[in-house]
């Protein structure tokens, strides 16, 4: 019975930290409508940047939470602003941006061949202040870096839950993905909201590599690894939706260790892509969607 | 009007440039240099690795031309041509194809991952080019009765019978009283392949089999299978890993406080020399199986570790010790050869006999061919992880004969 607890209390914890990969690709879909492809490779420059920040001044993993999503929020927005709104405003009047997607692809390739020169396909650990220890409630050991990792995901959806209901950035994002035309004429400028929001997805992405640097390692293509699940939280939640992913992750966090627990974690990959194809057919707008994005 | 002139003459002028090259790429042939092609994972999970054996060849062919490079040859020149497998088959095999037709090589090496080596060396043996496997571990690759495959390290079944021996010994030596044992490994060919054996063996040994696990390597969580095998609670667990998930499978063992008495790995990634770097005190008291460690007693072992260590800034490993062996091993055959005719390559190979050299630093006598070009003399150690002067360390602690002075080895794993 310890391990089912066991991997009950794992699965959430690591679902929430899904969750949390799969936030800034909601919310970027959410507001922009577009599927950001280089999600994962922004996920992996959020962990480099951790990486580098931890290994050079030894720093606690929570302190390089106050520096990581700022510095990732200012590449994130201007990564938008040079590189994908020029191609966006030639795609104007369409509602999904086909050709954004494409070079979205393209910036994905371009991190990820980027790091692969500079840093070098070698896996990269760092040993923080958290790394390795667990505390035990009752028959359960539970890890502290997994442990904090669920926390600041809780806290980081809470959070943005908060700014895009309170705020009045917030509500002109909100705004922008209901409908961008009416938006705009409401005097908000859709390609400066499109920036902030793919600068806060990115900076939830540099958050995401602060709380998984501590017990994993980094590698150039290390976010095909979370992307891919990030894609299937996301439907599994339904698309946009910020509730959507935290439950979305943690469903596929439980599935993926309790699971396992009855058959080989070979086995619970299919069955995690089975529940996605079951999800497509059968509720496509997912736990919490909007029906209209379908 | 004038414009059109000026391209002319460039047109002209670039033609006569690009006829240079070409003319000096001919003289430059007749001077002659022998291509040795690589297929390696230099991106992709394996790429550690690979990389690895691109710097081991790079020193051996750098000392080998620094010394007059093949000396029957009128001292031609090696020059290493390299192509990218990704770990993936389908593109070790058009990248083999790409070098025997495109860039006209006269050896051919690697490629590391079994499951890229085996239809690789099929192409090649259909070309005829001699290709000389320094580490890919699958049986079958030296089985199919080919005349132009040659492999330095020892095969899988090997490997895994040596695991049995030293747990025999073990028990023997240290009335360790094993009785259960789990399998934990990669769901790749080369897991898969080890798990096979070790089912028979374990069941000839009168072990009881309590975990038999997979697990795919690019796992972002393996807190699952750990949690499973402290439910079955072991004596002996007995892995196969790739780089990433050996770091994570020892970071999550003492996370979990898993302790079975014996932890013993396959190298692969427990071999990395960067696993230590990265797991620290996790991994103190497993063992591992390699084929070549630090502390091994041969003359330029150490030499040739702390050139490699200046140079990369890690130790030698088992692969990368076997890419360095088998560079030498081919400039031995072209120096007999006198040619660069694949047939003529293809027979000295297969007569090598070498015992002396730089290249000789395994923890063997020598290499020596079988009829199926399999290296007859291969050897594996089996070390521990421990504490030496505070530093990590990796200490030989089986054969008997060949465990370091001083050392005893120790169970369970701290």
């Amino acid at each position: 019975m310890s391990a089912l607890y066991q991997s009950l209390v794992n699965g959430t914890m690591m679902g929430a930290m899904y969750g949390l990969t799969a936030l800034g690709l909601t919310l970027i879909f959410g507001v922009m409508k577009v599927v950001n492809f280089a999600h994962g490779s922004l996920l992996m420059v959020g962990m480099f940047a951790a990486y580098w920040l931890l290994k050079i001044t030894g720093m606690h993993p929570f302190l390089a939470l106050l520096i990581v999503p700022p510095l990732l929020f200012v590449f994130g927005y201007y990564l938008q602003d040079l590189v994908i709104k020029p191609v966006f405003k030639s795609e104007r009047g369409v509602r999904e941006p086909l050709t954004v997607i494409i070079v979205t692809t393209g910036v994905w390739y371009v991190l990820d061949n980027l790091a692969l020169m500079l840093f070098g396909a070698e896996y990269r650990t760092v040993r923080t202040a958290i790394s390795g220890t667990s505390f035990s409630m009752g028959e359960v050991i539970v890890s502290w870096p997994k442990f904090a990792g669920f926390v600041v995901s809780m806290l980081t959806a809470v959070g943005l839950w908060l700014f895009m209901l309170k705020t009045r950035t917030g509500k002109a994002l909100r705004a922008t993905s209901m409908d961008r035309e009416a938006a705009n004429l409401m005097g908000i400028d859709q390609y400066k909201i499109y920036n902030v929001a793919f600068g806060l997805g990115t900076a939830i992405a540099g958050v995401a590599g602060c709380v998984i640097i501590p017990f994993y390692y980094v590698y150039p293509s290390v976010g095909v690894v979370f992307d891919i699940r990030a894609f299937i939280i996301v439907v599994l939640g339904g698309l946009g939706s910020i509730p959507g992913a935290i439950l979305g992750g943690v469903v596929i966090g439980i599935i993926e260790s309790t699971f396992a627990q009855f058959m080989t974690s070979t086995w619970t990959e299919a069955i995690i892509y089975g529940i996605f194809l079951l999800i497509l057919f059968f509720k496509p707008s997912g736990f919490f969607g909007n029906k209209q994005d379908w | 009007m004038k414009k059109a002139s000026t391209l002319k003459r460039l047109s002209i002028g670039l033609g006569a440039a690009a006829l240079t090259v070409c003319l000096a790429s001919f003289a430059f042939a007749a001077e002659k240099t022998v291509k040795i092609g690589n297929v390696e994972p230099l991106s992709g999970p394996s790429a550690s690795v690979g990389i690895q054996g691109k710097q081991a060849r790079e020193m051996a062919v750098e000392e080998i031309n620094a010394a007059g490079g093949i000396k029957s040859l009128g001292g031609a020149k090696l020059e290493l041509v390299y192509a990218d497998s990704k770990s993936d088959p389908t593109v070790g095999v058009t990248e083999t194809e790409r070098l025997i037709n495109t860039e006209k090589v006269h050896i051919m090496t690697g490629c590391w991952n079994s499951a890229v080596t085996y239809p690789a060396t099929q192409v090649a043996e259909r070309y005829g080019v001699p290709f000389v496997v320094p580490v890919a571990v699958r049986d079958t690759i030296t089985e199919r009765g080919f005349k132009y495959v040659f492999r330095i390290a020892a095969k899988d079944s090997w490997w895994v019978r040596d695991q049995f021996r030293f747990l025999k010994d073990m028990q023997e030596e240290f009335k360790t009283g094993f009785k259960t044992i789990a399998f934990i490994f990669e769901n790749g060919d080369w897991g898969t392949g080890f798990a096979e054996k070790w089912r028979t063996l374990a069941k000839e040994a009168g072990l009881q089999i309590v975990l038999d696990e997979p697990y795919p390597s690019t796992a972002s969580d393996l807190t699952p299978v750990v949690t499973k095998m402290k439910t079955a609670n072991p004596d002996i667990v007995l892995l196969v890993s790739n780089a990433a998930d050996a770091i994570l499978l020892t970071n999550t063992m003492a996370e979990l406080k898993v302790k079975p008495k014996v932890v013993l790995a396959s190298g692969g990634g427990h071999a990395d020399p960067k696993f230590l770097e990265n797991v620290g005190k996790s991994a103190l008291g497993m063992f591992d199986e390699v084929e070549w460690n630090t502390d091994v007693n041969k003359p330029n072992a150490k030499e040739a570790n702390a050139k490699f260590k200046a140079k990369n800034g890690y130790d030698l490993a088992g692969e990368s010790v076997d890419a360095y062996v088998a560079t030498y091993v081919i400039a031995d055959a072209l120096e007999r050869a006198a040619s660069t005719d694949p047939k003529k390559v293809r027979d000295a190979l297969a007569a090598t006999n070498l015992t002396t050299g730089p290249g000789m630093l395994v923890s063997y006598d020598g290499v020596l061919f079988d009829e199926n070009g399999q290296n007859k003399n291969a050897g594996i150690v089996i070390v521990q992880v421990a504490e030496m002067n505070g530093k990590l360390d990796r200490v030989t602690v089986w054969p008997k004969a060949a465990r370091r002075a001083g050392y005893t080895p120790v169970f369970p794993m701290k």
